[in-house]
């Protein structure tokens, strides 16, 4: 041990001391590795923590929550649900809940997703001051501001979060303007939420009043969403939680359905949860990139101090100890590396957050970022992966230091180690190949709530991306030797293609790096290429009609605002209206999952859009009202997920019971990966007693310009958002690419820490050249044709990883096209190669590298023959 | 039981010198010689701003354990709602408060529990017999032929109970002419409608135990729309339960210069329910100790004298009123107004001998009651 301590003294430390610079970048590049994954961890947790359930804000976590079955919950069920739990001590808290956004500003255009989305709670305000007596809670809520009661009665009375009061300095009495459903109103801030305590504030876009005023304001009254059941604290409310639940679920019947918020949360981290685990292995990828950077450099160490681990081992250090005092110095830069690494972590994740809940808003849910949190968790978690990625990355230099014999070590002269000979096989590679093909032929992961995981289409991505970073060390030599002709013409040539020929261990890794990096980073181009013209397509087909109406407040993929029966009505009778389709969203739970119950004018579907099918109907009766009240179209995300096929039943829950339809057809969908199901909205507006719409496709009549009619309408209706066609296929399009922005960000980083990883390869590698070096000095050969010949090695290493990566990158694109999204997804798309994104890639591949292995290069060519470092 | 008269004191028509009608809010206000219909008249007076149902008792269980417990359920009108306006489930112009207490009298273990909803769907109260819920706490006569009724609650999620009370003794009404006045006011009086003992039997639940209980209780309504006079800071009540059958009702109204108001009554209900009304002048409510409340700080008067004269024998009798626990406080979070309301039992200040059992009530420690509901 002492031995190993006087080692580290004056081995390693001096070492650190004399090259701070280099060991400053190792420490950076393994927390940069680090840094990502956290990042991407904490702001998945921030961004998707949003609280499910408000009174756990304000008051205290529900014990069940009773919904519909399907559609809103009738308020006359309240007094059943008060009845059936008489008997236990417990409060129940009914919920309505909406969204709403802030009004366009003077001149702003139509768009999606562009303001922030309000959630507005209305709960019975005078009830809801029990919750507090009930949990024992010394602070109630009265005494935290909503117990201000002179709201009652007020129709528009809202009360606020602290943060937006403070944000916006809003005070008791000011006014908020918002759309809420279709119409633009005015509420009057009736006080300020209290937060429960520092750490659990109130988000800022929370809203909350009064339930029968919110309903009145919504047109939904007698409507409920929930009815939040909590139990008082002392023993018997505890003691009754299991009795609670079976009464509540004998009484529900078909009427309503109980869960707890435990599962509630689970349902909504089911339907992000691939996305989450998406996102999650995009950055390890980041993690085992930094991984082989520390690799790089670990091993560069090893090669510049050969001579000193030569001379320790002739004084008689056991290569034991050696491999011990490199191993330890590995863990203390995995340890420095961890420690900053968890805080640049923080740091990206706040850059980070916004990007993961902006996608979150707009495909899944509305979410409400929390804070981003450094929790004692994550800095565990960083010290491991530092400490266990600065270990595997130096076990393999730590055995090299100590294996190699002393001899060996103090020979300048002696020919630069060729790599072990089985990484220059080709079978190794190929069995990593035909294992990715068979991977990609295995079905998914299926997950509880339908939810499923490509988890082989991973695996084979994987393998793919080993499979070919193997088989890549072999073009090398390839290269090496198409190179010898031209080799005449010029000295650094001659240089460069000898070294190819005798590709090191060292070149192929850098190689194989590479390839990694590009190949994902090229297969997500493929990935998003192809979604790209798979949506330009499927939008060119699907949205035919002139305008588009939403509700100006339905600012993301979950917002409820519905446009009132008499709006729709009114637009209707235009008479520039040709014909209107009045499309109505509802979430839909069946048994297997969550889903999207979607109704419409099927007969104006047919009339006006031309549906992309995958099984088409085969008669004329699911466009018929008089015909397909039981009948119904399905997703292909929905046909994917339930494995549900043309002819097959689907039962649908409705208000009043279960209908059961059949699949008349299955439509290309690219909206939602919880998948649709489409019923005629005659049928629909029956069984839910609902006439509100979600959105308006329009057909105007000939001759009416959707310009002029589109201000026309927005001047009467300012609550509505009016989009032309044009206009909001670009919405559409923009919100599709504003998803992918994260992935992108991932993979740059890749492709930056594999060309870095590159300088530090061929730095190591011209330490190793040292004695070449003076050689070539002493011959004559000017320091910039030396940095020459290493930028053209460079540059031929770049080609060989970037070439093969593109290769690689299509087998990946369709590996990721054909495999993970269409099993995490369901959706088929249709298979195109980005050329100018993957020339473009290559391009700048080889350029920086360019840059990075001249500037290597000339470094290299000062290196006197002596130096350590 | 006048805690609540002042707890919801709200300025009604005040000034007016002629006798009234109605409230300058429109409310009515006790008449003279109101002819009651029961069960009608056991359930909700809308009319009337203010309303209540309070229900103490004394309840004993096997092994000699003792109980004291109360329940109040309160309905107030905001302001007379306008018809067609209103959720029938969400009814803001109607609010109920409702107060339960239980007391382990041989742990000292007081539980207690406030609610507070508006008229609809956890909260009623109904027109046409007894019939008052708030949550799951609730109070309905359901025998109407021998007036029985049942009280059914949990307290703070640590206790339950399942009580029948059925009249022991006929329902008195207090005050001239069916009107108890409390100030010179001309709004402030009510119809004050009690049974004085209620045999009581049922379920107490506590935490795991399960007990059978056996006992009595005593029950006022009070229907009124303006009580107090803002003069007034406060009032001391008891209701008396003697064991020879007979009961004793006494409240002094407290002024603000500190003397008592001459509306303080003291009555004495014979054996056969027959109600004898003392003037102010006529008995003596004597504070022997305090007790100051580590909640509210309120320096309660908890253990008191009644001095009086026997109407039986003509003597003076002075009584005891020694609380079974001190912590008895409701501490008002929500209806805004501490008080203190405990089981007592009641002891002669001379032979020390046991005479009964009683329910004090004691309000306005907290600060101006009058003022801070005005």
């Amino acid at each position: 041990m002492d031995g190993l301590i006087l080692l580290l003294q004056r081995f390693t430390f001096r070492h650190w001391r004399q090259a701070p610079r280099t060991t400053l970048l190792l420490g950076l590049t393994l927390a940069l590795g680090v840094a990502v994954f956290l990042s991407i961890r904490m702001a998945n947790r921030a961004a998707l923590s949003g609280f499910s359930n408000f009174t756990e804000l304000i008051t205290a976590e529900s014990d069940f929550i009773v919904q519909a079955t399907a559609g809103s919950l009738p308020e006359k069920a309240l007094l059943d649900i008060r009845e059936a739990i008489e008997p236990y001590a417990a409060v129940c808290v009914p919920i309505i809940e909406t969204t709403a956004s802030p009004p366009r500003k003077e001149g702003e255009p139509s768009g999606l997703s562009q303001r922030e989305t309000f959630t507005l709670y209305g709960l019975d305000l005078v009830s809801l001051q029990n919750v507090s007596t009930a949990k024992g809670q010394s602070e109630t809520v009265a005494e935290g501001g909503l117990g201000n009661l002179s709201v009652l009665g007020k129709s528009h009375a809202v009360f606020i979060s602290s943060r937006l009061a403070e944000h916006r300095g809003l005070k008791v009495g000011a006014s908020l303007e918002l759309v809420m459903q279709d119409q633009r109103v005015v509420l009057e801030v009736g006080g300020i939420m209290p937060d429960r305590d520092k750490s659990v504030r109130v988000p800022e876009t929370f809203l909350l009043m009064d339930l029968p005023a919110l309903q009145r304001l919504l047109g939904r009254s007698g409507q409920l969403d929930r009815v939040e059941v909590i139990l008082e604290k002392g023993k018997l409310g505890q003691q009754a939680r299991a009795e609670v639940q079976r009464v509540l679920e004998t009484q529900g019947e078909a009427r309503w359905r109980v869960s707890t918020p435990a599962q509630r949360r689970e349902s909504a981290s089911v339907m992000t949860q691939a996305f989450r685990w998406n996102l999650g292995i995009l950055s390890m990828l980041a993690l085992v990139v930094g991984l082989y950077l520390v690799f790089q450099a670990l091993d560069g160490a090893v090669v510049r101090r050969r001579e000193e681990i030569g001379v320790l081992r002739s004084l008689g250090v056991e290569p034991r100890t050696l491999q011990h005092a490199w191993l330890l110095e590995s863990l203390l830069l995995g340890v420095a590396g961890g420690i900053l690494g968890g805080l640049m972590g923080w740091v990206g994740a706040l850059a980070a957050v916004k990007l993961v809940g902006q996608t979150v808003n707009v495909l899944y849910h509305t979410t409400h970022t929390q804070g981003v949190s450094f929790t004692l968790e994550d800095l565990w978690m960083a010290l491991t992966l530092g400490m266990g990625a600065s270990l595997v990355a130096g076990w393999w230099p730590a055995r090299q230091a100590a294996r190699t014999p002393p001899a060996q070590l103090l020979t300048r002269h002696l020919p630069q180690p060729v790599g072990g000979g089985r990484w220059r096989k080709i079978w190794p590679g190929l069995i990593w190949v035909a294992l990715a093909a068979v991977l990609a032929t295995l079905p998914p992961l299926r997950l509880e709530g339908g939810g499923r995981f490509a988890l082989a289409g991973y695996g084979a991505a994987i393998c793919l991306v080993v499979g070919g970073g193997l088989l890549a060390g072999g073009v090398l030599q390839l290269m090496g030797r198409f190179l010898q002709p031209l080799a005449r013409w010029s000295a650094a040539v001659r240089l460069a293609a000898s070294h190819l020929r005798r590709a090191s261990s060292r070149h192929r890794l850098a190689v194989a790096a590479l390839l990694c990096a590009v190949a994902m980073t090229s297969g997500m181009a493929i990935l998003v290429g192809s979604f790209d013209r798979t949506m330009r397509g499927w939008i060119n087909r699907t949205f035919q009609a002139d305008l588009y109406v939403a509700s100006d407040g339905a600012q993301s993929a979950s917002s409820q605002n519905r446009i009132l029966p008499a709006t729709w009505r009114s637009l209707r009778d235009q008479p520039e209206v040709e014909d209107l389709n009045v499309i109505c969203f509802q979430p839909l739970q069946l048994p297997e999952g969550e889903t999207l119950l979607a109704a419409g004018d099927l007969g104006f579907m047919r009339r006006h859009s031309d549906m992309a099918w995958m099984q088409k109907p085969e008669s004329e009766e699911i466009y018929d009202k008089d015909r397909n009240a039981g009948l119904c179209l399905v997703s292909e995300a929905f046909s994917e997920r339930f494995r549900k096929r043309r002819g097959d039943e689907v039962l649908l829950p409705v208000p009043d019971g279960v209908r059961k339809l059949r699949i008349a057809g299955v439509y290309s969908d690219y909206g939602n990966e919880r998948g649709t199901v489409i019923v005629d909205r005659v049928h629909y507006a029956v069984w839910f007693s609902d006439e509100s719409a979600s959105r308006l496709a329009v057909q105007l009549k000939q001759g009416a310009a959707p310009e002029s009619v589109r201000a026309a309408w927005l001047q009467r209706h300012p609550g509505l958002s009016i989009f032309t066609n044009g206009h909001l296929r670009n919405e559409v399009m923009r919100i599709f690419k504003q998803t992918f922005a994260i992935t992108y960000a991932l993979e740059l980083i890749g492709v930056v820490v594999a060309v870095v990883g590159l300088g530090m390869s061929l730095a190591s590698v011209l330490l190793e050249r040292r004695a070449e070096l003076t050689t070539l000095r002493a011959l004559g050969m000017s320091r910039e044709a030396m940095a020459r010949a290493t930028m053209l090695e460079g540059v031929f290493l770049a080609l060989a990883g970037t070439v093969c990566g593109l290769v690689v990158s299509v087998a990946l694109g369709w590996v990721l096209v054909f495999v993970i999204n269409k099993q995490t997804f369901g959706w088929t798309l249709q298979f195109t190669l980005p050329w100018m994104a993957m020339t473009v890639l290559l391009l700048l591949v080889v350029g920086s590298a360019a840059l990075v292995s001249w500037a290597t290069g000339r470094w290299g060519a000062d290196l006197p023959a002596d130096r350590e470092e | 039981m006048l805690v609540f008269g002042a707890v919801w004191l709200l300025a009604g028509a005040l000034g007016a010198q002629e006798p009234l009608l109605k409230t300058a809010e429109g409310f009515a206000l006790p008449q003279p010689g109101r002819k009651f219909e029961f069960p009608r008249d056991h359930g909700s007076h809308p009319e009337f701003k203010i309303e209540w149902w309070y229900v103490t008792g004394h309840l004993y269980a096997a092994g000699g354990r003792r109980f004291g417990f109360q329940a109040t359920f309160f309905r107030q009108a905001q302001a007379q709602s306008k018809a067609g306006e209103e959720s029938t489930l969400y009814q803001h112009g109607q609010m109920h408060l409702a107060h339960m207490a239980l007391l382990d009298a041989g742990s000292g273990m007081f539980l207690h529990q406030e609610r507070l909803n508006r008229a609809g769907w956890d909260a009623e109260a109904d027109e046409t017999t007894l019939a008052v819920r708030n949550g799951n706490w609730s109070l309905k006569m359901i025998r109407p032929a021998e007036q029985a009724m049942q009280l059914r609650g949990t307290v703070a999620g640590e206790a339950k109970f399942d009580l029948e009370l059925i009249p022991a003794k006929p329902l008195v009404f207090f005050g001239k002419d069916g009107v108890s006045r409390k100030a010179d006011g001309p709004t402030a009086a009510s119809h004050y409608l009690t049974f004085t003992r209620l045999k009581t039997r049922g379920q107490l639940q506590w935490g795991d135990e399960k007990l059978e209980v056996t006992g009595e209780a005593w029950m006022d309504h009070e229907i009124s729309s303006s009580q107090l006079d803002p003069e007034q800071s406060g009032w001391d009540w008891a209701a008396i339960q003697l064991k020879d059958g007979r009961e004793i009702m006494v409240y002094r109204m407290r002024r603000k210069d500190g003397a008592l108001d001459r509306h303080s009554t003291l009555a004495w209900i014979d054996a056969a329910g027959k109600v004898q009304h003392h003037g102010v002048d006529q008995f003596v409510w004597k504070e022997l100790s305090h007790w100051r409340s580590p909640v509210t700080k309120a320096n309660y008067p908890i253990r008191a004298e009644i001095q009086t004269v026997d109407p039986s024998t003509g003597k003076p009798l002075h009584l005891k009123l020694e609380p079974l626990a001190e912590a008895q406080e409701q501490t008002g979070a929500m209806g805004g107004t501490a008080y203190w309301e405990g089981a007592c039992r009641v002891v002669d200040a001379a032979s020390g001998e046991e005479l009964g059992a009683a329910f004090l009530e004691l309000a306005g420690y907290t600060g101006d009651l009058a003022g801070q509901f005005r």
